[in-house]
């Protein structure tokens, strides 16, 4: 057990021969894949193709038929997902918020788990404000922190959830096609802050369409295609 | 048109076996009202003893709102299977729906039982139903949230009540308009209550009726309409600005 963890020193995430079917559909076919710790990789393929399922076997919400995911040393299907949950940011096609709070409640949240007594009276300490507004510097929205998150721009909610995971100190990073429905400007904004959270130390797995955007930013490009993933950069 | 053919037949019937369809009856029906409205007034002197009836029902309903909020805002989460495990949420959702399923006024009748005639009772009943009640409504306001929001919490760290805090953040428009919706019903149902002894209006108008004294029940409906009218009103604006 030693030996093998010292093998995935370094690597954040590993698959190996990860099989999925939906009913009679198997949708992953044996996918196997390593993402070193600290590195951003995009993962492209058609609809359907299976890219969402993946992410969400990563992040520990299904189950895989057969195959085993570690992530961060851990075997999250055999250990229990749960010791994985808190240092993984999730953030899916929908982005996940909290209709009708602000952009700083969307942040803050990511911390209740550890303080949840301050989260359930309403009332955070200085410092976690602070953090929480850096975090919304960082993605450029500190000036929007008390607007309801309902009331941003679509590229303004991607960079809330963004700002959620910097100050969740999240070492792993899963989004699904965050840029999906954004022009090209606000496009490459939010995957430049995504992808450079990589400097960070942070592993960043995203799910994408656009082939330019994941070459430029991204140092490792994948296609899902027909239940298996290929590196093509 | 369909419908209605069926249905006039059955209502003929019905009223038939019912006995409404018999004239003596209507004629004794007009007889009585013509009494009733002869007698007909309001009774200043009795305003007074209106108005702390008609206050001591918007009390009790506050109660149970408040009080049945706190209890369906914990026990919500336990019925909705993406929080808990279907098997606990299948058990909560049985036991509140054989609460919901006792119309309050019997739950009155518990309570003046339990802890005696009053208000307290007409309080106890109406948190109970309400706490049913609202359980059933913010479950379901609890499943319209998109999987993959729960997903995203869940991944974050959150479990239990934190997730729940944090969900109930995300459909609170729904949560205060249900909590409002239950506040008009409650002013209604605790109108009555007071008819087998759980506090409120109803007591008076009860007491009013056996002692023949229409102009006294006049003023105390008069009253009682005046005060729930006006948080129909108040709640209605507010729920409307809501949605």
């Amino acid at each position: 057990m030693e030996a093998e963890r010292a093998l995935e020193a370094g690597k954040a995430v590993v698959l190996n021969s990860v099989e999925f079917s939906y009913g009679e559909l198997k949708i992953l076919k044996g996918v196997s894949l390593e993402v070193d710790a600290g590195s951003a990789i995009a993962i492209m393929g058609r609809s359907g193709s299976g890219k969402t399922t993946l992410l969400k076997i990563i992040a520990g919400l299904l189950r895989p038929e057969r195959g085993s995911v570690r992530v961060q040393g851990l075997d999250i299907y055999r250990d229990g997902s749960r010791h994985i949950w808190g240092r993984i940011a999730y953030i899916p096609q929908s982005i996940g918020l909290i209709e009708g709070a602000s952009a700083l409640y969307n942040v803050l949240i990511a911390r209740a788990p550890e303080h949840l007594l301050n989260f359930i009276i309403g009332f955070w300490s200085r410092g976690d404000v602070r953090d929480a507004m850096e975090a919304l510097r960082i993605v450029g929205l500190d000036g929007k922190a008390r607007i309801r998150v309902d009331r941003l721009s679509g590229g303004e909610r991607q960079r809330v959830a963004i700002a959620r995971a910097l100050f969740q100190r999240a070492s792993i990073v899963l989004a699904d096609e965050p840029v999906s429905n954004l022009d090209r400007d606000t496009a490459e904004n939010v995957v430049r802050i995504l992808a450079g959270l990589s400097r960070n130390g942070v592993t960043v797995i995203s799910v994408l369409h656009d082939l330019d955007l994941a070459l430029s930013y991204f140092s490792r490009v994948y296609v899902l295609s027909d239940g298996r993933l290929r590196e093509i950069v | 048109m369909r419908i209605i053919t069926p249905m006039v037949i059955i209502t003929a019937s019905l009223a038939y076996i019912l006995g409404l369809l018999e004239p003596s009856m209507w004629a004794k029906a007009g007889r009585n009202l013509a009494i009733f409205i002869s007698q007909l007034g309001f009774e200043e002197s009795l305003l007074e003893e209106a108005l702390a009836a008609a206050y001591e029902t918007v009390l009790l309903s506050l109660v149970g709102v408040s009080l049945g909020t706190i209890i369906a805002y914990l026990a919500s989460p336990l019925t909705t299977p993406a929080i808990s495990s279907p098997r606990l949420s299948g058990v909560f959702r049985l036991i509140a729906s054989g609460i919901r399923s006792i119309p309050a006024i019997f739950w009155a009748i518990l309570f003046v039982i339990l802890v005696g005639p009053g208000p307290r009772a007409g309080a106890l009943a109406l948190s109970i139903y309400t706490s049913a009640y609202l359980t059933k409504l913010f479950y379901e306001s609890l499943e319209s949230i998109p999987q993959e929001h729960i997903d995203t919490l869940r991944v974050i760290g959150l479990r239990g009540l934190s997730l729940s805090m944090a969900l109930y953040t995300h459909i609170r428009r729904q949560v205060l308009s249900n909590i409002l919706f239950m506040l008009e019903y409650n002013v209604r149902t605790a109108t009555i209550l007071g008819f087998v002894g759980a506090g409120g209006v109803g007591y008076y108008i009860l007491h009013y009726v056996s002692l023949l004294n229409y102009p006294a029940v006049v003023t105390f409906i008069m009253v009682t309409t005046v005060f729930v009218i006006l948080i129909d009103t108040i709640s209605y604006i507010l729920r409307t600005r809501l949605s």
